[in-house]
């Protein structure tokens, strides 16, 4: 099959509302979207309180993270596969190769980036902004959630990155999703595995649906950084 | 009678020694101008006596109450209000602005609403309601700023050079304000070189060289 009719089944099946087609996109969207929905409260917390507390070991502690921020995806996987096969640590909650799995692989995937995105928001906030609050009278926890509403824009871009960067990963979903069609096969890993069995126009299709949502959550990004600098 | 007073108040950046004051009293019903060089430490000054800035140690009365000013007592924020020099205004709306200490009180929603169109009426901010904070000029800063102190009726007003980058338009207004804020019972420091402020009526002057306060008994001018 020629790359222009691999396309043009590519759209077919778009348009025509193919059931495994949009169960695949709906995994990814479903894994990620709960992934974030854990990560992005954990990060934002941990940004602001390493931004705002001083501890022994802080410093390291800020290193580390951003080390992790260049981590490759497969060897958070391979760590997580380790932890949760039936000689592992986790073993015995029979998760590899579920949702779940994948869940808690684009957590660990995302939080970094949360952080360290978070971190940086609140460090490079109006220094009057917080003693604007101190002065008004503010409680700490008044405080804390002042500052964040302060830095918001530079907030959702540090959670468009990491929903880019979760979304399209493929090395942690591969390792502990297992690509298991229905439930764990997402964009990526279908993208990668079925292509090389032949199916091209499905390949193609997905990567359209990929590409959209990665250039959506970039424009948005873009736009919440060009926000946050006015 | 002395509203707040520092019996000693020292301060250091690294090496330099910054203020190193022993006596300052600022009386209820009395409102000061403080003077001094650019870099003298007027702001820093300020900014501790507001509990903004760490002291490295000291002692102040506020009336009858002895405490240390750093840490600086929570009770002791509700008294003091400070105003920056280009105050921030929060990201949200003119009105919040000024809500925000009455939130942080706990003022139920009815009353603080009606303080706040209390407050956007006494600094004539009306016709910049729905003007996101971002886009106002200094002047109107400044005035909802003050608003922003006014509403929360504070026993100390400390406001560092309130005057300086405005229009005279501006500064005329923010003057008028000042002298609508101070009044019995409450006193007020102003870092600033303005003569019009200084020709206040009641305005006392303190004038801060080497790290101490010279209070002047006489009026300023
Ligand atoms: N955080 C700081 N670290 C080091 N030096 C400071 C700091 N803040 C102020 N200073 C110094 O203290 C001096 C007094 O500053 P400031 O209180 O702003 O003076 P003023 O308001 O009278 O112009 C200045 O020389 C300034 O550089
Ligand atoms: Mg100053």
């Amino acid at each position: 099959m020629g790359l222009l009719d691999a396309t043009h089944a590519a759209l077919r099946l778009l348009l025509s509302g193919d059931a495994e087609l949009w169960t695949i996109v709906g995994v990814s969207l479903s894994v990620t979207l709960r992934a974030m929905l854990i990560a992005v409260p954990v990060g934002i917390g941990c940004g602001y309180l390493l931004a705002t507390l001083r501890f022994p070991g802080r410093r390291a502690l800020i290193v580390l993270i951003q080390g992790l921020l260049a981590s490759p995806t497969v060897v958070v996987g391979l760590l997580l596969y380790l932890l949760l096969s039936r000689q592992g640590v986790f073993g015995q909650l029979h998760l590899l190769f579920t949702q779940t799995a994948m869940v808690i692989g684009q957590v660990l995937i995302a939080l970094p980036v949360l952080i360290a995105f978070s971190l940086a928001a609140i460090q490079g906030a109006d220094p009057r902004a917080r003693e604007t609050a101190v002065a008004l009278g503010a409680s700490a926890s008044r405080i804390g959630w002042t500052m964040l509403v302060e830095v918001r824009f530079a907030l959702m871009a540090a959670v468009c990155n990491a929903f880019g960067r979760v979304v399209s990963e493929i090395g942690c979903a591969l390792m502990v999703g297992g690509n298991i069609a229905g439930v764990t096969r997402n964009i990526p890993t279908a993208i990668a595995l079925e292509t090389s069995k032949g199916d091209f126009a499905q390949g193609i299709a997905l990567g359209i649906v990929l590409l959209v949502v990665a250039l959506g959550v970039n424009s948005a990004f873009a736009f919440f950084q060009g926000e946050s600098r006015r | 009678m002395s509203l707040l007073a520092v019996a000693t108040l020292d301060k250091s950046f690294g090496e330099r020694r910054l203020l190193s004051i022993d006596a300052l009293c600022l009386s209820a019903g009395e409102h000061y101008v403080l003077t001094g060089e650019n870099g003298s430490g007027k702001s820093t000054l300020l900014r501790i006596l507001a509990g903004i800035e760490a002291a490295d140690g000291g002692v102040g009365h506020f009336g009858e109450r002895r405490f240390d000013w750093w840490p600086y007592p929570n009770w002791l924020r509700q008294e003091v209000i400070y105003v920056h020099q280009q105050p921030y205004l929060f990201h949200t709306s003119v009105a919040e602005n000024i809500a925000y200490g009455l939130r942080a009180r706990g003022v139920e929603a009815s009353q603080r609403e009606r303080l706040v169109a209390a407050a956007i009426a006494w600094a004539r901010l009306g016709h910049l309601r729905q003007t996101p904070p971002q886009k106002l000029s200094g002047g109107e800063r400044q005035r909802v700023a003050l608003a922003r102190a006014w509403v929360l009726a504070p026993k100390v007003l400390l406001l560092d050079e309130p005057t300086a980058n405005l229009d005279a338009e501006s500064r005329q207004q923010t003057i008028d304000l000042v002298r609508a804020f101070c009044g019995p019972g409450r006193t007020a420091v102003i870092a600033c070189h303005d003569r019009d402020m200084i020709a206040l009526a009641n305005m006392r002057r303190l004038h801060l060289v080497d790290g101490q306060i010279r209070q002047n008994s006489a009026p300023a001018l």
